[in-house]
């Protein structure tokens, strides 16, 4: 299952060095977010400070919603989820394949936007040890779920309008869990330690959960699609 | 009448007459079983308006309005009941893969978005004149309006899949996490907003006796019996929607058949089944 | 809080709840019979109910 999943996330990876779609269109797409925000939230009135948090992951999950699609369509072209099928791989090797692919985006839009908002926002930046460990943790979950919720929609018509849909109340315990776990270790809020940790671990239990169900799961929907 | 609600009952409507499918059968959902659960439903709500609206007294702190409470903590828990029942089906047409599992946990489904729909309703309209404002962040809320999303999205992904097979197999997944995912959610929310709110939010639960204690328990049995009735019916409605869908494509099938037949076109390939034309078999 | 409110007031959260429910439920349950009907007409009668 292994070498099936280093296979599946080699080819991912290498499809991506050649088109390029992650670092030509979702990265820019992040930090024109992070932009965006803050023409809505006017910087001069310390509301963008505040929320830089809540702000980074939800970019971040924006940013996810298109890799995640982007990673759905690979499989789409000229029959390769047949060829995925018949080629003996087990699936879920291909889906934890996919899945670290995702999550080496994940964690390159993830460094790009802490960078982007410690120049845009003006973040003092602190706290690494959680800080890298939520991204971490928040990019398996992202990836995870949105490599099974995307495999559900897969070859559906209105598989972009319908993924969001799908995905985004599901991954609303990362969004809380991330954001709570950098408002502790950005020190926006007074709080313990212990308890940016302890979001942290949600977030890290949820992405354990969704490696499972994924894996067991993607046998069933990589056949019925 | 003796027939079984599982079975055709050939004394209900059976004329074919205006346009319907020939034969012997029942024209509509309703069976012997719905309309005794109809009855009992009806002077259970009967009862329900009764003592909801008069013969219980208005409480203590809360007035009047204690009296939305009667319909709303029935309705939230046919909320869970629904979707509790969405997940439990989709298990099992995992597990079994016979289409009835896959008809209940659409009607299970569709039930609890509309419960989920009127928890919120009321929890707002009781909310409005309690708290001042028809909505707050507090745990309960915000966990009832993520899981009617949850619920409409297996709706809409159930609607959107045409095949008659890859349908049930991808719904049944999504159904399956249904109640895990509300599951996680609900925990996170309220370990989020313990942070921010101290318990004095809500006397939600107020402490209840005598007549009103009846009012609810005669709330959540008149619910029960209309969750019933609308569940024997929604199932049978799913199972027919299937039948359709499966009809539809078997009679296209043959009419396409007895087209290529009939005309006896020599030229025309694949007409199976013409015996008189030994010259048409290609070379 | 529930002092200030008015009696009157709460007559009209309280109808506002249960026509409410009423509604919601009543107008579903049209809708499921009546479309129950419906597909009833187009599909063979051995098949109309769970077996």
């Amino acid at each position: 299952m292994w070498r099936d999943a280093a296979l599946v996330a080699e080819r991912d990876l290498r499809i991506e060095l050649r088109s390029r779609v992650a670092t030509n269109q979702v990265a820019p797409f992040a930090v024109l977010v992070l932009v965006l925000f803050a023409f809505a939230l006017d910087p001069d009135r310390g509301v963008l400070e505040r929320a830089t948090p809540g702000l980074f992951w939800l970019v971040v999950l924006f940013s996810g919603l298109l890799a995640v699609s982007r990673s759905g369509s690979l499989d789409e072209a000229d029959g390769t989820r047949d060829a995925l099928r018949l080629s003996g791989l087990d699936p879920a090797g291909v889906f934890l394949g996919k899945v670290a692919a995702l999550v080496v985006e994940l964690l390159l839009i993830e460094l790009l936007l802490v960078v982007g908002v410690a120049v845009l926002y003006g973040t003092a930046l602190d706290g690494f040890a959680l800080m890298a460990a939520t991204c971490v943790a928040a990019a398996v979950a992202v990836a995870a779920t949105g490599s099974l919720y995307g495999a559900l929609v897969a070859g559906l018509r209105v598989r972009d309008t319908l993924l969001p849909v799908l995905l985004l109340p599901v991954l609303a315990p990362v969004l809380i869990g991330a954001t709570r776990a950098f408002e502790t270790s950005l020190g926006s809020i007074a709080s313990a330690d212990a308890e940016g940790w302890a979001w942290c671990g949600l977030v890290a239990f949820f992405a354990v959960v969704y490696l499972v169900a994924g894996a067991l799961a993607y046998g069933a929907l990589l056949e019925g699609s | 009448m003796t027939d079984k609600p599982a079975s055709p009952s050939p004394g209900d409507a059976n004329d074919a007459g205006d346009g319907a499918v020939p034969g012997d059968g029942p024209l509509h959902t309703g069976s012997p079983l719905t309309r005794v659960l109809g009855v009992l439903a009806l002077a259970a709500v009967a009862l329900w308006l009764l003592y909801g609206l008069v013969w219980s007294p208005p409480d203590v702190e809360m007035d009047d309005l204690v009296r939305v409470l009667y319909v709303h903590v029935p309705v939230a828990i046919l909320m869970y009941v629904g979707s509790f029942l969405c997940t439990a089906a989709s298990a099992l047409w995992l597990w079994k893969r016979t289409p009835g599992w896959d008809a209940l946990a659409v009607a299970g489904a569709e039930l609890g978005a509309l419960f989920c729909a009127l928890t919120l309703l009321t929890g707002a309209i009781w909310g409005r004149p309690t708290w001042g404002t028809f909505w707050t962040w507090d745990a309960r809320l915000t966990s009832t309006a993520l899981l009617q999303v949850l619920l409409l999205g297996y709706l809409a992904l159930r609607r959107v899949d045409p095949s008659p097979g890859g349908g049930s197999q991808r719904a049944s997944i999504l159904g399956l996490l249904l109640i895990p995912n509300s599951m996680i959610v609900h925990y996170s929310v309220d370990w989020w907003r313990s942070l921010h709110q101290p318990a004095t939010i809500t006397k939600l639960d107020p402490t209840i006796e005598g007549d009103m204690l009846v009012a609810l328990m005669v709330g959540l049995v008149a619910g029960g019996l209309v969750f019933a009735w609308l569940l024997v019916h929604r199932f049978r409605l799913a199972w027919l929607e299937q039948r359709v869908d499966r009809y539809d494509l078997d009679a296209a099938v043959a009419a396409r058949r007895a087209e290529g037949g009939v005309q006896g076109n020599p030229g025309n390939p694949g007409s199976s089944g013409n015996p008189g034309e030994p010259g048409v078999q290609p070379a | 809080m529930s002092g200030s409110i008015l009696a009157m007031t709460d007559a009209g959260y309280v109808g506002a709840a249960w026509g409410g429910a009423f509604v919601l439920i009543g107008g579903y349950a049209l809708v499921v019979v009546r479309r129950g009907r419906k597909l009833s007409r187009r599909v063979p009668p051995g098949e109309r109910r769970w077996s």
